[in-house]
């Protein structure tokens, strides 16, 4: 998915360039009889309706593709709690106390099991990102002092995930990191 | 008209911010070196580094925006010296604060310093307080100047008129300048985002000497934070477009821009738009209420039309076909654009809730933000310094083609391994990375080279530009 989000934003990049060059090296071809562009304001209306109808489209498909709705109609068939402190993360299938905040030594998921993530901080802001073995990030929510952000998510593919923290928390953000394992 | 004061008082606020843009380059290198294991620094180094790199280049681009649009303000309305000189006297001395907690206290929060990160003290004691107060600091005078441009507008203009209404009916009596409107419509924004940063202080300030009694709400306070952090960026900006309006049919020999019915529209809309697009930042915060996530991915989306229908559209308008005086000014200006709206395509990708899931807080975020500072903004500023330090002391310009094929080579290689760094889901803001994602090291190397070559090319920029200005400092009425 990444890849494909570089490859959008690369062809988008060749063709901003593109303009930009030939609009520069027209003005460099210019005479003092040219007269830049016929109707320019037919031109910008038409140019703005076709971005407004892009924008448009792209909206209304990805929006329903946002995490906040992911398997919303469905059970979640395991909870998995999670409390992020300074410079860790605590993991458990039961709700976590913050004066005694302990998890288990080793959690395990179920290849396609919907799970739920409910994640919450016992400090500062801190953020709880799924990376798959690949080293691709492929799920993420904020762990915030004072609220829980639930995350659903399936495993797809079975092996060993890693949890890294991608909000800047302190001296030791870059260290602060767990895993799971899906079966 | 201008005066000797404004002039001398730009040519120190420009010297100012060449400085400092220096040091922070030299810095981020450092953390791209860093990153890149071919230097070692202790991440309390690094993260101070990182706190200071950010709020410095933010505070120096703004500061550049509002010294030129006081500046070109002059040629319509009276402005005031002493408010631009009360700003200039609190930037020094905010940043000198700022400076002196990172540099000495090690305080090392990052420029969001989220709540309540600046109150889990891992550095001195006493660095909390000065870091928040060398935002307040910076906060008054800014606020102050914004102010003071502002009012002084609103005496020559009506708030309509300023506002540029009167061309939506047909045959308006009166022209509102682009500049004007431009400037009002980010003045407005700017005070609105410095006026969220005063609560936000207040807030910190009151738990921070509540002894325990009174603890803010996390949520509140990072959309506080947004609010005040994205919109200034995104101000920034805006007043260098302002300059553009203003000086690129000028300095390119063509007709000057008119306001027309499109142009009020479109820069009425964006203060709406620029106003709630902050909320991109807070998409992965689920228990954000999901209508202001919405509102975050269709405002930021709505902001693109008036920036490319009608900023972009005009300048390629200005260029296609025509005539043009070229010089490193008006140049800069449109590389400058286009490098904006190549940075604000990475910013819109990112601005997709669905994209954001897998990109937020990645090397994607650095890449799309610097795209529209390093090779937009920073443009725009350095076009306004070159052509203002011309007038007083032009020199033949020379080398032209090799100072910008520098900044843009150097410029280019640097944000793209951001981008690719964001598209290999290499985390931002780490110190070094973890051996299981071995490119980052490896694109932190290649951008630290990168960034030396964009380096270079500021520093050819910061010598010619910054003799000029010494000598308009120095120069008398007479010579003038």
């Amino acid at each position: 998915m990444q890849q494909s989000i570089l490859m959008l934003f690369l062809g988008l990049l060749a063709i901003s360039i593109i303009v930009f060059t030939y609009v520069y090296q027209s003005s460099q071809k210019a005479t003092d009889l040219d007269r830049g562009m016929a109707n320019p304001l037919k031109s910008r209306f038409w140019f703005l309706l076709i971005l407004f109808v892009i924008l448009g489209i792209f909206a209304s498909v990805t929006i329903p593709k946002s995490p906040y709705y992911f398997y919303a109609d469905e059970t979640p068939s395991r909870v998995v709690h999670v409390a992020a402190k300074q410079f860790a993360f605590v993991l458990s299938n039961n709700a976590i106390d913050p004066k005694n905040p302990v998890g288990e030594n080793a959690i395990e998921l179920l290849e396609n099991e919907l799970v739920e993530f409910r994640v919450t901080s016992f400090d500062v802001n801190h953020g709880f990102a799924i990376y798959n073995k690949a080293g691709q990030l492929i799920a993420q929510t904020q762990a915030m002092p004072g609220y829980v952000n639930k995350l659903r998510w399936k495993f797809s593919e079975p092996g060993a995930y890693s949890i890294l923290c991608l909000e800047y928390c302190g001296m030791a953000h870059q260290i602060m990191r767990s895993s799971f394992t899906v079966k | 008209m201008e005066t000797l004061k404004l002039r001398k008082i730009t040519s120190v606020w420009i010297i100012i911010v060449l400085t400092l843009f220096v040091v922070a380059i030299v810095l981020g290198i450092l953390m791209r070196l860093n990153q890149g294991e071919i230097i070692q620094q202790s991440p309390i180094t690094f993260y101070g580094n990182m706190t200071t790199h950010g709020l410095t280049m933010i505070g120096i681009w703004f500061v550049a925006g509002m010294a030129a649009v006081n500046y070109l303000l002059e040629r319509y309305v009276k402005t005031s010296y002493a408010a631009n000189l009360f700003a200039l006297a609190l930037t020094v001395i905010g940043v000198l604060m700022l400076w002196c907690s990172t540099f000495i206290g090690e305080f090392h929060a990052g420029w969001t310093f989220l709540y309540p990160l600046p109150f889990k003290i891992m550095w001195a004691e006493w660095a909390t307080p000065l870091f928040l107060s060398s935002l307040g600091v910076l906060g008054l005078g800014w606020l102050v100047w914004s102010i003071s441009l502002m009012a002084q507008i609103l005496k020559k203009y009506s708030i309509s008129q300023a506002f540029a209404w009167q061309h939506f009916s047909k045959n308006p009596k009166v022209e509102t300048p682009p500049f004007i409107l431009i400037t009002m419509i980010t003045l407005i924004g700017v005070i609105a985002c410095l006026i969220a940063a005063v609560i936000l202080l207040i807030l910190f300030f009151i738990e921070y000497f509540s002894n325990g009694s009174f603890v803010n709400d996390a949520l509140l306070m990072k959309n506080l934070t947004y609010f005040f952090g994205h919109t200034i960026a995104n101000e920034m900006l805006y007043l260098g477009l302002a300059v553009i309006y203003e000086l690129f049919a000028e300095v390119s020999g063509r007709p000057k821009w008119h306001t027309t019915w499109y142009v009020a529209l479109a820069w009425n809309l964006s203060l709406i738009f620029i106003l709630t697009a902050f909320f991109h930042h807070l998409y992965m915060d689920f228990v954000q209420p999901e209508g202001l996530q919405i509102i975050g991915q269709i405002a930021s989306y709505l902001a693109s039309l008036p920036a490319a229908g009608v900023t972009v559209f005009s300048i390629l308008v200005a260029v296609y076909r025509n005539k043009i005086n070229w010089s490193l000014t008006n140049l800069l200006f449109f590389i400058g654009v286009a490098g904006w709206v190549i940075g604000g395509l990475g910013a819109v990708i990112d601005a997709t809730i669905s994209n954001n899931f897998i990109l937020h807080n990645t090397l994607w975020v650095p890449a799309h933000f610097h795209t529209y500072n390093a090779m937009g903004n920073v443009l725009f500023s350095l076009a306004f310094f070159h052509w203002f330090s011309n007038q007083y002391y032009h020199h033949k310009e020379r080398q032209n083609t090799l100072k910008l094929s520098i900044l843009l080579i150097g410029g280019a290689g640097f944000l793209l391994a951001f981008y690719i760094g964001g598209a290999e889901s290499i985390p931002r803001r780490y110190s070094t990375y973890p051996s299981d994602l071995p490119m980052g090291a490896t694109l932190a190397s290649i951008a630290a080279l990168f960034a030396s070559l964009y380096l270079i090319a500021i520093l050819i920029f910061f010598f010619n530009i910054s003799k000029k200005c010494l000598k308009i400092l120095s120069s008398s009425p007479q010579s003038s």
